[in-house]
C-alpha cells in the first residue's frame, strides 16, 4: 500500500495539479488589487481599422501583468527550442536512413520486384501505379473513393439548406440575394476566358482519366481538374446555368451509380479473399488504350466521383444546396 | 554554341528568379491587397514567362518544351483573370481603400 500524505490538498504536487486543471481560485494566490486602468476611449480603438495593439494592451494590461510578461518570453524561447530540438531530432534519423536508391534497402522487397516484373503482363497497364492501385489494391481504391463519398454526404447534412418551410425558403432567397451583391457576378472578362478555358480543362480531365493506365494521371487527378472546371464554370455564369445539368438529383445519381458500378465490378475478388479471380475481360495489348481489362471503367468511376465530390464541396460551402 | 545556349537559358533563368524575388518582396512589404496583387502578378506573368523560356532554350526545342509553352499560355490565361475577380472583390468589400481611385462600371 502506498503512503497516504496527510495534508494532501496542500501539499506541492496537489497545488501544480490544480494548476494544471485550472481550478485555482484567484484570492488563493493573489487577489489582483490596483486601481482601474484609465481607459482608452472607444472612439481610439475603433475605427477605420482596429488598432490591435492597444486593444490587446488593454485587455491583458501587459505592463502589470508580470505573469504574462513572463509567459510571452518563455514562449518565445520555448517555441524556438522545440522547432530547433525538432529539427535535430529529424536529422538525426536522417543519418540512420539507408542511403538512397541502394538495392537493398528494405523497401525493394518482392513485393515492388513483383509488381515491376509482371506488373504489365499481369494487369495490362503500362502505368505501374495505376495497375497497383486498381488492380491489386483496388480494395483500398475503392475505400478512398467512398471515403469521398462519404466526406461530401456530411457536408451536406452540415452544410445544406433545408428549404421545407416558407419561412427558410424565404431565407435562402435572401441569402442568395446576398450573394448577388457581394460576390462579382457577370463578369465580362471572367466570362469570355473561361469560354476558352473550360472546355480545355474538360477535356484534359478526361484525357487524364481515359490514359489513366497508359501515361501518368487516373481517376483522382482527371476528376480534380474536371472538377475545378465545373467549379470555374460555376463561377462565370452563376448558378442558373449550372443547374441545367448539375443538380443535386445528377450529384447523387453519378455517384451511387460509379461507386455502385465499382463494388460489383471488384467486390468478387473482395468476397472470394481477394485470390484474383479473372474478370472476363481480356487484357488487351499493353499501351492500348482498351486494354488492361477492367481499369479503365474503373478509372472513370472514380474521376466521376472526384469530380462531383469537388463540386458539391464548392456549392455546398457557397451556397448550401446544389 | 554550347555555351551560347547555356549563358542564354543561364540569364533567362535569373532574370525570372530575379522578377520572383522582386514579387514575393512586393507582396511581403506591401500593405494594401491591391498593392500586393500588384507585385504578385509580377511573378505569374513575365516571371512564369522568363522560367520557362529558359527551360526551353537550355533543354532544345521538344515536344515537352511545347508542353512547357502550354503552361505559359494557361497561366497568362488563368492568373490576371484571378487576380482580376480578386481586386474586384475587394474594391467591393473593402470599406476603406485609401487614395485609390476607384471606377465603377456596369458593363464590365
Amino acid at each position: 500500500m502506498s503512503r497516504l500524505k496527510k495534508d494532501y490538498e496542500s501539499s506541492r504536487f496537489r497545488r501544480f495539479e490544480k494548476w494544471v486543471d485550472g481550478e485555482v481560485s484567484p484570492p488563493e494566490f493573489c487577489m489582483e488589487t490596483r486601481a482601474p486602468l484609465k481607459r482608452i476611449p472607444p472612439e481610439e480603438l475603433s475605427g477605420p481599422r482596429l488598432n490591435e495593439e492597444k486593444i490587446n494592451a488593454q485587455v491583458y494590461d501587459e505592463r502589470h501583468n508580470k505573469e504574462l510578461k513572463i509567459f510571452r518570453v518563455v514562449n518565445k524561447f520555448a517555441s524556438v527550442a522545440l522547432c530547433v530540438t525538432l529539427i535535430g531530432v529529424l536529422l538525426w534519423t536522417v543519418v540512420y536512413l539507408p542511403e538512397f536508391g541502394n538495392p537493398d534497402n528494405p523497401t525493394n522487397n518482392e513485393v515492388a520486384a513483383r509488381y515491376i516484373e509482371k506488373g504489365v503482363e499481369e494487369t495490362g497497364a503500362t502505368n505501374f501505379v495505376t495497375g497497383m492501385i486498381l488492380d491489386y489494391r483496388a480494395f483500398d481504391t475503392f475505400g478512398e473513393s467512398c471515403v469521398l463519398f462519404i466526406a461530401a454526404t456530411c457536408v451536406q447534412v452540415l452544410m445544406r439548406l433545408d428549404d421545407s418551410d416558407d419561412k427558410e425558403k424565404m431565407k435562402k432567397k435572401q441569402a442568395e440575394e446576398n450573394d448577388r451583391i457581394y460576390e462579382p457576378k457577370n463578369d465580362l472578362i471572367l466570362q469570355k476566358v473561361s469560354c476558352v478555358l473550360v472546355p480545355l480543362l474538360f477535356i484534359f480531365g478526361i484525357y487524364i482519366i481515359l490514359n489513366g493506365h497508359l501515361s501518368p494521371g487516373g481517376g483522382f487527378s482527371g476528376g480534380a481538374v474536371i472538377g475545378s472546371g465545373l467549379i470555374l464554370y460555376l463561377n462565370a455564369f452563376g448558378f442558373k446555368k449550372t443547374e441545367r445539368f448539375f443538380t443535386e438529383k445528377t450529384f447523387r445519381r453519378v455517384s451511387l451509380a460509379a461507386l455502385t458500378f465499382y463494388c460489383l465490378a471488384k467486390s468478387y475478388s473482395f468476397f472470394t479473399g481477394a485470390n484474383h479471380l479473372e474478370s472476363g475481360i481480356p487484357l488487351g495489348t499493353p499501351g492500348a488504350i482498351l486494354s488492361s481489362g477492367l481499369i479503365l471503367p474503373l478509372n472513370i468511376c472514380v474521376g466521376l466521383v472526384v469530380a462531383c465530390t469537388m463540386y458539391a464541396f464548392y456549392t455546398l460551402f457557397r451556397k448550401g444546396g446544389m | 554554341m554550347e555555351w551560347v545556349r547555356l549563358s542564354v537559358s543561364a540569364v533567362l533563368l535569373f532574370s525570372g528568379l530575379l522578377i520572383f524575388v522582386a514579387a514575393a518582396v512586393g507582396v511581403n512589404k506591401f500593405k494594401r491587397a491591391l498593392n500586393r496583387m500588384h507585385a504578385a502578378a509580377l511573378g505569374d506573368t513575365l516571371g512564369i514567362l522568363f522560367m520557362t523560356l529558359g527551360l526551353v532554350v537550355w533543354k532544345g526545342i521538344s515536344f515537352a518544351s511545347l508542353k512547357l509553352l502550354l503552361v505559359v499560355l494557361f497561366f497568362w490565361l488563368a492568373s490576371p483573370v484571378a487576380g482580376h475577380m480578386i481586386s474586384r472583390l475587394e474594391v467591393m468589400t473593402d470599406e476603406d481603400l485609401g487614395e485609390i481611385e476607384v471606377e465603377h462600371r456596369e458593363d464590365i
